[in-house]
């Protein structure tokens, strides 16, 4: 009987997903609403949660929970805590999430609502969670060993360095590509500034609350710091609307690359606890309560999706955000929410070693993620109830939008520079227009579903526009620049490692000579790249955004080569595929990607295709503009080298064990049977 | 023999219900516990070694070296 409930709840989801599909793909012409979206969304995650992740857990992984995790073998009380799964989620879920997940699906909107969404659910099911799942169940019986460690010792030598390196690489061009969405987000807007500017004095009340004052009072020093922050908010619009305030806040994008590099580096020198600690408890708050709002005022309003299914950008190549056909730069733009590299970092940090039994790396490994594709569904949905003639407005520069402007007219997607100047006005902005990188037009899309929520329930509705929209741009700064904290100093420790083997002094981590150059050198790297992306005539995110992409992703790869070495040294070569699969898939999008970004004919799109159209130029910039066109030539073959060497070494490794050559050696930690009861 | 993943608390009066929530905040966000400290230390048998100002300080020192998403 419980067995025929079973089959009929399955069957039905399975068979509304399928209907939600086929609403999706049949639409043509005519508006469809977000509750579609979600529904097709939500059933394919409940059918992969459910079937797919338990054959992984069992069949694959074979998890057991009889046999003792590292959070319980070496708990310390501290970084090793065995922790209640669900609230383990919360913590994995809080370190997953980033703006990656918002930024790419409103840039991949250009195709229309259909191609992301279809690569956010579908990559997810078979690909991202999958890496998730299969990097933190492998980092579990190895003792919480991080990914380079494991690439290290189950491939070979070169394959660790080679990990190594291009985490540092991939690192150097996503903060880049961050700190640009926050400079394209706040040049000209002294509200927004304002608002972010604060945060840093905040942050430095909080650190002293929570380290000097009242030590480990988190909690507290968080509440004062939120409600300081939603002080902020307010007052940044009065200080917009001060004629001798606002000026000093109203800043060009060159003066705030400055900002940020400083930032940068002051954020990588002082001690954590001032700066990074506090800022990142400001915004793991915030990330998982706006989440959580954003959900349900979607699901109160179920707003209708303006954008088409598709655009005709899809097989043109030639769309004004980013250059390039839906093949493969979709599956390169929706970066995170569908599989993102940088998990793997996670998912062999600090998650493996709080896992107190291994059957809840499922809910965690898998089921974390499947949360993240959520949050990229929801910002496709946020930037798809725009109008597409708003859309990219903001999104394109004035050169791109002119290329484009013929396709846009017939495609209808257009828009009166009055309605733009209102609409500005509503949001509490001097103008929307080219303000490319994904956030702006993500907090339009977010300030419409909050004030319509707000007003269906009967609160001030489209007064608040101005408020969401800032509270919308200030959420998602905050945690780009917790990333851009985080990550130069994690780029500074791998430099100071890396140099530490030529000069041991280099490596300690607290010798200032040490840290300052190497901090310098971080922030110098990413620095650069952001600075050419702000001067760059076609927008820089047109360049950046691809490449970051394309790193990411094959960090990606990366993980799943190590993923499916060990499954088959483990002696699970039948189920190899549950790796190789996606991995064979990831290596076709990124390779072709990184082909056509260096050597396409289109100079919108090829690197070097662009360098040679400006040969002759008598145009200034001409110079740089092409030395910046073969530097990013450069880093993209990197990339694809880097990868090419980790698949060939890995591809020998299994040949030699699969053929017997050589003896399959997994250097798991030894068995130890768990002291916690089970079978509960 | 039986160990619990979390602290033993069996009655559930507010009082107990209050410290499991705050204590799963903190671990959602990852901030210091010490009295997760001071259980592992009565657990394992020896006296704490580190006052909570010095675990607050080791605990935000290891945090530093932890990886954000993108």
């Amino acid at each position: 009987m419980k067995r025929l409930g079973s089959v009929l709840l399955w069957g039905a989801t399975a068979a509304l997903g399928g209907a939600a599909f086929g609403v999706l793909a049949l639409s043509r012409g005519e508006t469809v609403n977000a509750a579609w979206l979600l529904t097709a969304a939500v059933c394919t995650y409940a059918v992969g949660y459910r079937f797919y992740s338990k054959f992984l857990s069992t069949r694959v992984f074979g998890l057991d929970d009889r046999r003792a995790t590292p959070a319980e073998r070496f708990n310390n009380g501290r970084d090793y805590v065995p922790t209640n799964k669900w609230v383990l989620y919360g913590h994995h879920f809080a370190a997953i999430a980033g703006a990656g997940p918002l930024v790419g699906p409103v840039l991949a909107a250009q195709f229309g609502f259909l191609p992301g969404t279809l690569w956010l659910v579908i990559g997810v099911v078979l690909g991202g969670a999958v890496q998730d799942f299969v990097i933190l169940f492998c980092s579990l019986r190895r003792d919480g060993k991080s990914l380079g460690q494991m690439a290290k010792e189950e491939v070979n030598r070169a394959a660790g360095a080679t990990a190594m390196l291009a985490v540092l690489f991939i690192m150097i061009i996503l903060l880049a590509v961050l700190a640009l969405i926050v400079v394209n987000a706040l040049k000209a807007s002294p509200w927004g500034l304002f608002t972010i500017a604060c945060t840093i004095p905040i942050a430095l009340l909080m650190g002293w609350w929570m380290k000097r004052w009242r030590p480990g009072k988190v909690g507290e020093a968080s509440a004062v710091g939120a409600v300081l922050l939603l002080g902020a908010l307010v007052a940044g619009g009065w200080v917009a609307s001060q004629p001798h305030l606002a000026p000093l806040f109203t800043h060009s994008a060159t003066a705030l690359t400055l900002m940020m590099v400083a930032y940068g580096f002051i954020a990588s020198v002082l001690p954590v606890w001032m700066l990074l600690c506090p800022r990142d408890y400001l915004s793991t708050f915030l990330k998982i309560t706006t989440i959580l709002v954003l959900a349900v005022a979607i699901l109160v309003i179920l707003p209708p999706l303006r954008m088409p299914a598709l655009t005709p950008f899809a097989s043109l190549g030639e769309g004004p955000v980013f250059a390039g056909k839906l093949f493969p730069f979709a599956f390169i733009t929706i970066a995170c929410g569908a599989i993102s590299g940088f998990h793997s970092l996670v998912a062999s940090g600090t998650t493996p070693k709080m896992i107190a039994r291994e059957s809840d790396a499922r809910l965690i490994g898998y089921g974390g993620m499947l949360m993240e594709s959520f949050v990229g569904v929801m910002a496709m949905i946020a930037a798809c109830t725009l109008d597409p003639g708003v859309y990219f407005a903001m999104n394109t520069t004035p050169a791109a939008l002119a290329q484009a402007s013929q396709v846009l007219g017939q495609a209808g997607f257009v828009v009166t520079p009055d309605f733009m100047r209102e609409l500005a006005a509503r949001m509490g902005e001097t103008t929307l227009l080219a303000r490319s990188g994904g956030a702006p037009s993500l907090a339009v899309g977010m300030a419409q579903i909050f004030a319509g929520a707000t007003g269906a329930l009967g609160g001030g509705g489209r007064t608040l526009d101005a408020l969401w929209y800032h509270f919308a741009i200030m959420f998602e700064a905050l945690f780009i620049l917790t990333t851009i904290d985080t990550g130069t100093r994690v780029g500074r420790f791998m430099l100071q490692e890396i140099a530490g083997h030529v000069w041991p002094r280099f490596a300690e981590t607290s010798w200032y000579p040490s840290v300052i150059v190497s901090s310098a050198a971080v922030v110098a790297g990413w620095g650069y790249f952001l600075y050419q992306g702000v001067v760059d005539p076609l927008g820089g995110i047109n360049s950046l955004w691809p490449l970051f992409g394309i790193s990411n992703q094959l960090l990606a790869a990366v993980a799943l080569c190590v993923g499916t070495t060990i499954l088959i040294k483990m002696g699970r070569a039948r189920f190899a595929w549950v790796t190789a699969v996606p991995l064979a898939a990831l290596v076709t999008i990124t390779m072709t990607a990184g082909w056509q970004k260096v050597f396409s004919a289109d100079p919108r799109l090829g690197f070097l295709a662009h360098a040679a159209s400006l040969v002759g130029s008598t145009s200034r910039d001409a110079a740089r503009v092409i030395f910046n066109d073969r530097l990013n030539t450069f880093v993209a073959l990197l990339f694809m080298t880097v990868v090419t060497i980790l698949i060939v070494t890995s591809l020998r490794e299994w040949w030699l064990v699969l053929s017997r050559r050589k003896m399959p050696v997994v250097h798991e930690a030894p068995y130890v049977e768990t002291e916690y009861a089970t079978g509960d | 023999m039986r160990r619990e993943t979390e602290r033993e608390t069996g009655n559930g009066t507010r009082e107990t219900w209050f410290r499991r929530a705050a204590q799963a905040v903190r671990r959602i966000v990852g901030a210091p516990d010490y009295d997760a400290y001071l259980d592992h230390c009565a657990r394992v048998g020896h006296p704490p070694r580190l006052t909570e100002k010095e675990y607050v300080a080791q605990f935000f020192e290891a945090k530093g070296k932890g990886v954000r998403c993108c």
